[in-house]
């Protein structure tokens, strides 16, 4: 074994392209680390910002009924573990307001230099296996077995399965401990810039990283499937082309777009904010025509009916509101769940999918935030409410107390993390075999 | 010694008729067949990786199946290409490799590399860029580092240069002289009578005639690439 680790070692780390490709992933990398530190860092700041100017908000406003309009800005954190995935996430920089109005929305802003910040693409520490990591371990999967006639001669002196099992580990070996390395490398080393990461968000990553070299061994062995499907001809570079293409690029976007189109049966936000909308004129016209029938009541008697009210849209029209925005939700989760049973299908598909969740920013990260939203709304309509109609007139005091105005989302590993683990490792399990029985007909029977 | 005895190989279309003979130790036997495909089907047959043949194939008198794990001979095929070797590292790793993690004789190998003259400055080569006589060369150490009694050939001169070929007659000759049973397939007439000590002419799948070297001198030569060769 010792032999054959020696030799892989030599012809992977001996062979100037294979450093130069090598050497080019860890540059990449490093750029990309330092720039996902650089931009965590940058929220941080602005993330102060944000406090002190909701803060000084709430110092300027008259009274309740002003602040229940105003409301307050709720900002999306990302973990500190997003800064290796920090393109690879579903939501961009959001934030949303809380009021008294019906809708719910989720905001991204534009302004600034957010105007050119470009997401999505591979354009993060976690692309660079996607990308470059996937195309070099097809590129070693190719050459690892040489040629049937070099294969024929190996065989006259060890078996030719002792050779490719011993020779495909000794690569692994190799290829994963360099992954291995850089991903730890890096994960320690952001330490210096003063970010630490909790321990959830450490076992995530490594069970991020052991699917990752999982994903790179699946590339490895299809690597080696086609060369020797096509007999070690020369016009390899074509087709691994496009099976790297396929498989990268094409795979993800068909099942972006399969889940785009069951999205599509989804019932429209608009919709939802119309109902809900409706629902509240309902009881505002109820008001109005109370009005307009007693237009000789004192106003304090109309204070009071306005209290009752606000207590029966709390009871009734709220909690109708609450529920078709709750009800919605969940037809998203649907959406998304089925998502996430797509994805297990395709290691790529399942790495972009455990990446978007890795980094706190996927889809369950929204559903999250979705929910908080909810509650804290809910907290802020009852906490309006309360002071609207029992200190209108007093010193506005802040509904934030403390940091409810900023959501810490967490980094997750998908609920289906270890299935759509086994299922690549079911997928390099079949094309190690399906491997070896076309190559044992080419090398004993040319 | 080998020997093989009624060996009746159908392959597709292409076949051996109850090929029968056998190379003493300390000699070389040359089967001289027109055909590439008839002399890479015996070979493959030979050496095992082809299952194909009925009949007998003896080592040392005893089947090849008998040998186990263990080579019953040592096979030396026609290289077709340098590329088709490139691994990509350099040389020394290369036999450092074949040396340890296939357990190639070391002494043996670079025995057979001083024989051919081989210079060490190719070690630090890669193979790719070694010249073709010195790809042969390593290619042929490598082959022969296991100790063997028994040697198969299959047309591996052909396409070498003049230099190449007199440093593996010489090799060949070293190997008979101890002791090794040596057989040549091959389709080179003027070589078969320069090295061999028997040829046995193959046509149409059958063995039709065999001759001492020596008888093969006073022969015409042209005649019979005529009458069995054409």
């Amino acid at each position: 074994m010792l032999a054959f680790l020696r030799f892989e070692w030599r012809r992977i780390f001996c062979v100037k392209k294979n450093l130069i490709s090598l050497g080019f992933i860890f540059l990449f990398s490093t750029y990309f680390v330092l720039s996902g530190v650089d931009e965590y860092r940058q929220f941080l700041s602005e993330k102060k910002i944000f406090l002190r100017y909701e803060r000084e908000k709430v110092s300027h406003v008259v009274n309740y009924s002003q602040y229940g309009g105003f409301g307050f800005r709720i900002l999306f954190e990302a973990p500190a573990l997003n800064l290796f995935f920090i393109n690879s996430n579903i939501l961009q920089d959001v934030e949303s307001n809380i009021d008294t109005f019906e809708m719910i929305e989720v905001e991204s802003s534009f302004k600034g230099n957010k105007l050119f910040l470009k997401r999505g693409y591979f354009k993060d520490f976690a692309g660079m296996p996607l990308i470059f990591g996937s195309l070099f371990m097809l590129y070693l999967g190719h050459v690892a077995l040489i040629s049937s006639a070099y294969l024929r001669f190996i065989a006259v002196n060890t078996s030719l399965l002792k050779y490719y099992v011993m020779t495909t580990i000794s690569r692994f070996f190799w290829m994963d401990l360099f992954f291995i390395a850089l991903s730890v490398g890096f994960f320690y080393l952001v330490g210096f810039w003063g970010i630490f990461f909790s321990r959830q968000e450490q076992s995530n990553y490594f069970f991020c990283l052991l699917f990752q070299i999982l994903f790179l061994n699946f590339f490895y062995l299809l690597g080696q499937l086609i060369t020797v499907l096509l007999r070690f001809r020369k016009i390899f570079f074509f087709w691994f082309f496009i099976v790297w293409f396929v498989c990268v690029f094409l795979l993800p976007e068909i099942n972006r777009l399969s889940v785009f189109n069951q999205s599509q049966a989804l019932e429209s936000a608009e919709k939802v904010n119309l109902e809900k909308f409706r629902t509240l004129m309902a009881l505002e016209k109820k008001f109005r025509d109370y009005l307009k029938e007693n237009q000789s009541v004192p106003l304090d008697q109309i204070q009071k009916m306005q209290k009752k009210f606000a207590v029966q849209y709390i009871n009734s029209t709220y909690l109708v509101n609450t529920s078709l925005e709750s009800r919605y939700l969940r037809t998203v989760e649907k959406v998304i769940a089925d998502h996430e049973r797509q994805a297990i299908l395709f290691p790529t598909t399942f790495y972009q999918f455990m990446t978007g969740e890795m980094s706190g920013k996927g889809y369950y990260g929204y559903l999250d935030f979705m929910d908080y939203i909810m509650q804290v709304r809910n907290r802020f309509i009852q906490f309006y409410l309360k002071k609207r109609y029992e200190e209108n007139n007093a010193k506005v005091e802040s509904f934030v107390k403390g940091d409810e105005n900023v959501f810490h989302s967490h980094s997750r590993l998908p609920r289906t993390y270890w299935i759509g683990a086994l299922v690549t490792l079911l997928y390099g399990i079949i094309l190690f075999i399906l491997t070896f029985r076309p190559l044992k007909r080419q090398v004993f029977q040319p | 010694m080998i020997t093989l005895r009624g060996l009746n190989i159908n392959c597709e279309d292409r076949f051996w008729d109850s090929l029968g003979f056998e190379v003493a130790d300390s000699e070389i036997y040359f089967l001289l067949s027109r055909a590439d495909w008839g002399s890479d089907l015996l070979f493959r047959v030979l050496s095992g990786t082809d299952s194909s043949a009925t009949g007998a194939i003896l080592y040392d008198g005893r089947p090849a199946r008998d040998w186990g794990k263990a080579p019953p001979a040592v096979f030396i095929d026609r290289v077709a290409d340098v590329a088709d070797f490139e691994t990509e590292a350099r040389l020394g790793d290369w036999i450092d490799f074949l040396c340890a993690g296939l357990g190639l004789d070391r002494v043996n190998l670079f025995k057979t590399l001083l024989v051919c003259n081989f210079h060490e400055r190719y070690l630090k080569k890669k193979v790719r860029d070694l010249p073709r006589d010195v790809f042969h060369q390593v290619y042929l150490a490598a082959c022969l580092a296991p100790e063997h009694k028994n040697i198969v050939i299959n047309d591996f001169i052909r396409g070498a240069e003049k230099g190449f070929e007199l440093k593996f007659n010489k090799l060949l000759l070293q190997k008979k002289a101890l002791g090794r049973a040596i057989l040549y397939l091959g389709s080179d007439i003027f070589y078969a009578s320069e090295i061999a000590d028997r040829v046995g002419f193959i046509k149409n799948g059958r063995l039709l005639f065999e001759a001492d070297a020596a008888d093969l001198k006073e022969m015409d030569i042209k005649d019979l690439y005529l009458k069995f060769l054409n």
